[in-house]
């Protein structure tokens, strides 16, 4: 058995399939590129795989990882292009390896909020001091403070829009960045029906470094 | 993909209906092409794109050249709010252009209830929904699909429709299309050329007239329209084009799987079946044939099982040959068989665990009525030893769940044959407490009940529907008798069944009723959620048109009938003669016996592979 991880991107009309969806869909993909995947064992045999970290529907992503159990011993030439010639359209394998390491080791997700434009030095300043939302998970709804899942903010004007880049607590109790344009439209800094669109640039360890590379 | 697209998508529930983008989606460079087509399925994705005719219909198109079909469906309530909201139109899944941009827009109509889904449609596409009103050649406005063997009550919104299988007249539309268009040629030339193509129906060539009674006087053909319009068929369906893929949807969808079809037809002739009636004569592909198409989806779609579809599949000559290499071929690639429209007096155990290897799925029989007498009067050439002798096989084999179809309000229904329906039930229960292999699992009984709905084009098209008072009494009775431990039961509500009915033997006076229903909020008149029984109410009584007049009216054997220009094959005598066959209680054995001359055999110079 091999274990596999590839990176991918899921841009455009791709960004709109779920995480239950994303699944199926690759699942898909894989028996039609002919893949060696493994079956579980059992009265409904599925697939071994899994999204390392979930993703919001909606979101872009140029960086999310995959892992998958294949049955034989080596990672099988030219999985990468094989797998791209028969993906949904806007779905793209970047890098493929040994998933040699653990996913207990990532801590941040680094995201990109495109925002209409806006004052960029009022909005960093919001962040600068607590900001108290509302924050939902599996385990119900809770009062947090943002700041406690930043780890870094930047906000710049480019053009008609103003780019949030951000780093944000990923792992057992990650943030998701629609908070912060949430936090924004309670502020009035954007406006309430304004629409954003989220980037997901990278998925990193305690130290922010990219947690896998081929 | 706009950004206003992008927007509406912000708000709401299972955005990957409305991005297309799927895998094997079309996708053409608009330079090269000069006839743009926008496939409209008036109703929600997940049902459009489990629909097979689409996907035979959406390939063949695409593999023209010079032509990009492209995808529509209706959008649920809040993507329709959002649309409206921001201003988006109706767009096309693949390139996101408006559809109303698009040469021609093609619906397909497989359910009456969907009627006004056509119409937000053409609304929401900013197309105006009359054909009259509609001047220029583009867009056309066309239809086909089961239900035009009466689709009056649309024929005002349709510049034409096409009768019967699509596979070789498609073509020939779009190159006359071409060719008029091109030529500078005006619509209602286009149209008077189109009525000459066998299976053409151009509604606006047919002018109707009334009688003082409501029924009507006559149909009268003009500009050389001819005076029936017979359903095209495929003569060689193993010649016919069959796609080697289908659009893989990237969310879930309600027969999410590869289909191939064994034959269209069906020998049985039950009384009450529209399809058994429009789809004659019985043509069937080759095993070989339907061996390569099954393999040739599984590897271009990656799909886990494949459906192997036809009015009655237990009739396919050639089944179990066909599972046998379907199984030796997909089961190593954890693909599996599903078998729907399979019958209780052909069910064929060995057959149903040998495709079942992969993946068990449960029982499914239709009896449809409760007593020999009823089931005799309706055709179910069915006996209630068969069903239960299949129950047993399955129940032995470790089966535990079954689900029962049956039907209330049939012609010449007493209280008796409805509680024939619970001794069935009961019968069914002790066949498994005496072959069960485990009985302490338990039998679960699904009972479904739908109620009659008499259609044009079938023995029972001059028959009405029973009364709201007498549905509602019928189902006191059904759910007294039906109140036993293991079994759960549902039956229709009788308030779209009826409409059905309305709609069903309708004629062209109902198109303002569809209007003002259309006005009044109705779509997605299927969905129970966003059915409004008042307001259609409303739109009757707005229009000053009877519903009962169309749905309880029992017609003259000698009427005209609103839907006699269009002709199935079958022909008006014979159905006719079925009719009084019902009547006296006498079943008419099914083609295999015989052929009964019903006239479909005209449509094919003799082939019929019964």
């Amino acid at each position: 058995m091999f274990k596999l991880r590839f990176c991918f991107e899921k841009n455009g009309t791709s960004a709109y399939i779920s995480h239950l969806d994303l699944m199926k869909a690759l699942q898909r993909s894989f028996v039609r590129a002919g893949i060696p995947v493994k079956y579980s064992q059992g009265f409904n045999p599925h697939i071994e795989m899994s999204i390392v970290v979930p993703l919001s529907t909606g979101y872009e992503t140029r960086c999310d990882l995959c892992d998958l159990d294949l049955v034989c011993d080596d990672m099988p030439e030219n999985f990468v292009e094989d797998l791209n010639a028969v993906m949904p359209r806007g779905m793209k394998v970047l890098h493929a390896g040994a998933a040699d390491r653990p996913v207990r080791e990532i801590a941040y997700s680094a995201y990109e909020i495109v925002l209409p434009a806006g004052d960029a030095l009022a909005m960093k300043a919001l962040f600068d001091g607590p900001v108290t939302l509302e924050k939902r998970s599996k385990r119900g709804r809770r009062d947090v403070n943002l700041q406690d899942y930043i780890k870094e903010l930047t906000f710049a004007n480019e053009g008609d829009k103003t780019l949030c880049r951000c780093i944000l607590a990923a792992g057992n109790d990650p943030l998701n960045p629609m908070y912060l344009t949430q936090a924004l439209k309670n502020t009035g800094l954007v406006e309430e029906d304004a629409t954003a669109k989220y980037i997901r640039t990278g998925i990193l360890d305690e130290n922010c470094e990219i947690f896998w590379k081929k | 993909m706009n950004d206003t697209i992008r927007a509406c998508l912000e708000h709401v529930r299972k955005p990957a209906r409305y991005t297309g983008g799927e895998y094997n989606a079309v996708y053409k460079d608009k330079s090269q092409v000069d006839l743009r087509f926008a496939f409209c399925f008036p109703d929600l994705y997940e049902i459009g794109m489990s629909h097979l005719g689409s996907k035979i219909l959406y390939g063949l198109l695409n593999s023209m050249e010079g032509v990009w079909c492209e995808r529509a469906y209706a959008p649920f309530l809040d993507m329709e709010e959002q649309m409206r909201k921001r201003g988006q139109p109706l767009y096309a899944l693949e390139s996101g252009d408006p559809v109303g941009e698009f040469d021609i827009l093609g619906f397909t109509l497989q359910y009456e209830m969907n009627y006004t889904g056509v119409l937000n449609m053409l609304d929401l596409a900013g197309v105006p929904k009359r054909a009259a009103d509609r001047k220029e050649l583009k867009p056309l406005v066309i239809a086909g699909g089961p239900c035009v063997y009466n689709a009056e009550p649309m024929a005002d919104f349709f510049d034409l429709i096409t009768i019967g299988e699509g596979e070789e007249v498609m073509p020939e539309l779009m190159n006359l299309y071409r060719a008029c268009r091109d030529a500078g040629e005006s619509k209602a030339e286009f149209l008077k050329k189109a009525a000459q193509i066998g299976g053409v129906y151009v509604p606006s060539l047919y002018e109707i007239t009334y009688k003082e009674d409501g029924t009507v006087a006559a149909i009268t053909p003009r500009d050389g329209a001819p005076a029936v319009v017979r359903k095209r068929v495929v003569k060689d369906l193993d010649k016919a084009y069959y796609p080697e893929k289908f659009v893989v949807p990237s969310t879930d969808i309600v027969f999410d799987r590869a289909m191939i079809e064994l034959f269209r037809g069906c020998r049985r002739g039950c009384r009450f079946c529209q399809a058994g009636y429009t789809y004659r004569p019985i043509r069937a592909r080759q095993p070989e044939t339907l061996k390569k198409q099954a393999e040739a989806l599984i590897a271009n779609t990656g799909w886990d099982e494949v459906s192997l579809t036809s009015l009655s599949s237990s009739d396919y000559p050639h089944l179990e040959t066909l599972c046998e290499g379907l199984v030796a071929k997909f089961e190593p690639m954890h693909v599996n068989l599903a078998l729907p429209s399979m019958r209780a007096d052909s069910f064929n155990l060995d057959l149903a665990q040998n495709i079942q290897k992969v993946r068990k799925s449960g029982l499914t029989f239709a009896p449809e009525a409760g007593t020999q007498r009823l089931r005799d009067v309706i055709n179910k050439n069915l006996q209630e030893e068969d069903l239960l002798e299949a129950c047993k096989l399955a129940f032995a084999a470790g089966y535990n769940g079954v689900k029962l179809y049956f039907m209330m309000g049939l012609p010449t229904e007493t209280d008796e044959d409805l509680l024939g329906i619970s001794k069935i039930v009961r019968n069914v229960q002790r066949t498994f407490r005496e072959y069960a292999k485990n009985k302490a699992r338990g039998l679960r009984i699904n009972v479904g009940i739908s109620i009659f709905v008499p259609k044009a084009q079938t023995p029972f098209q001059w028959l009405g529907q029973i009364s709201a008072e007498e549905a509602a009494r019928r189902k006191e009775v059904l759910m007294e008798s039906l109140n036993i431990k293991g079994v759960t039961y549902s039956i229709h509500e009788y308030k779209t069944s009826f409409l059905e009915a309305v709609l069903a033997r309708g004629d062209r006076r109902l198109s303002a009723v569809l209007e003002r229903a259309w006005q009044l909020g109705c779509r997605l008149d299927g969905w129970e959620e966003n059915f409004n029984f008042d307001a259609w109410m409303q739109a009757f009584s707005d229009t000053g048109v009877d519903p009962a007049f169309y749905a309880n009216r029992e017609l003259a054997p000698d009427e005209v009938m609103a839907w006699d220009h269009i002709s199935s094959g079958v022909t008006k005598c014979y159905l006719y003669s079925e009719l009084e066959q019902a009547r006296k209680g006498i079943a008419t054995p099914d083609c295999k016996a015989g052929c009964r001359n019903c006239g479909a055999l005209s449509l094919t110079g003799g082939k019929c592979d019964v």
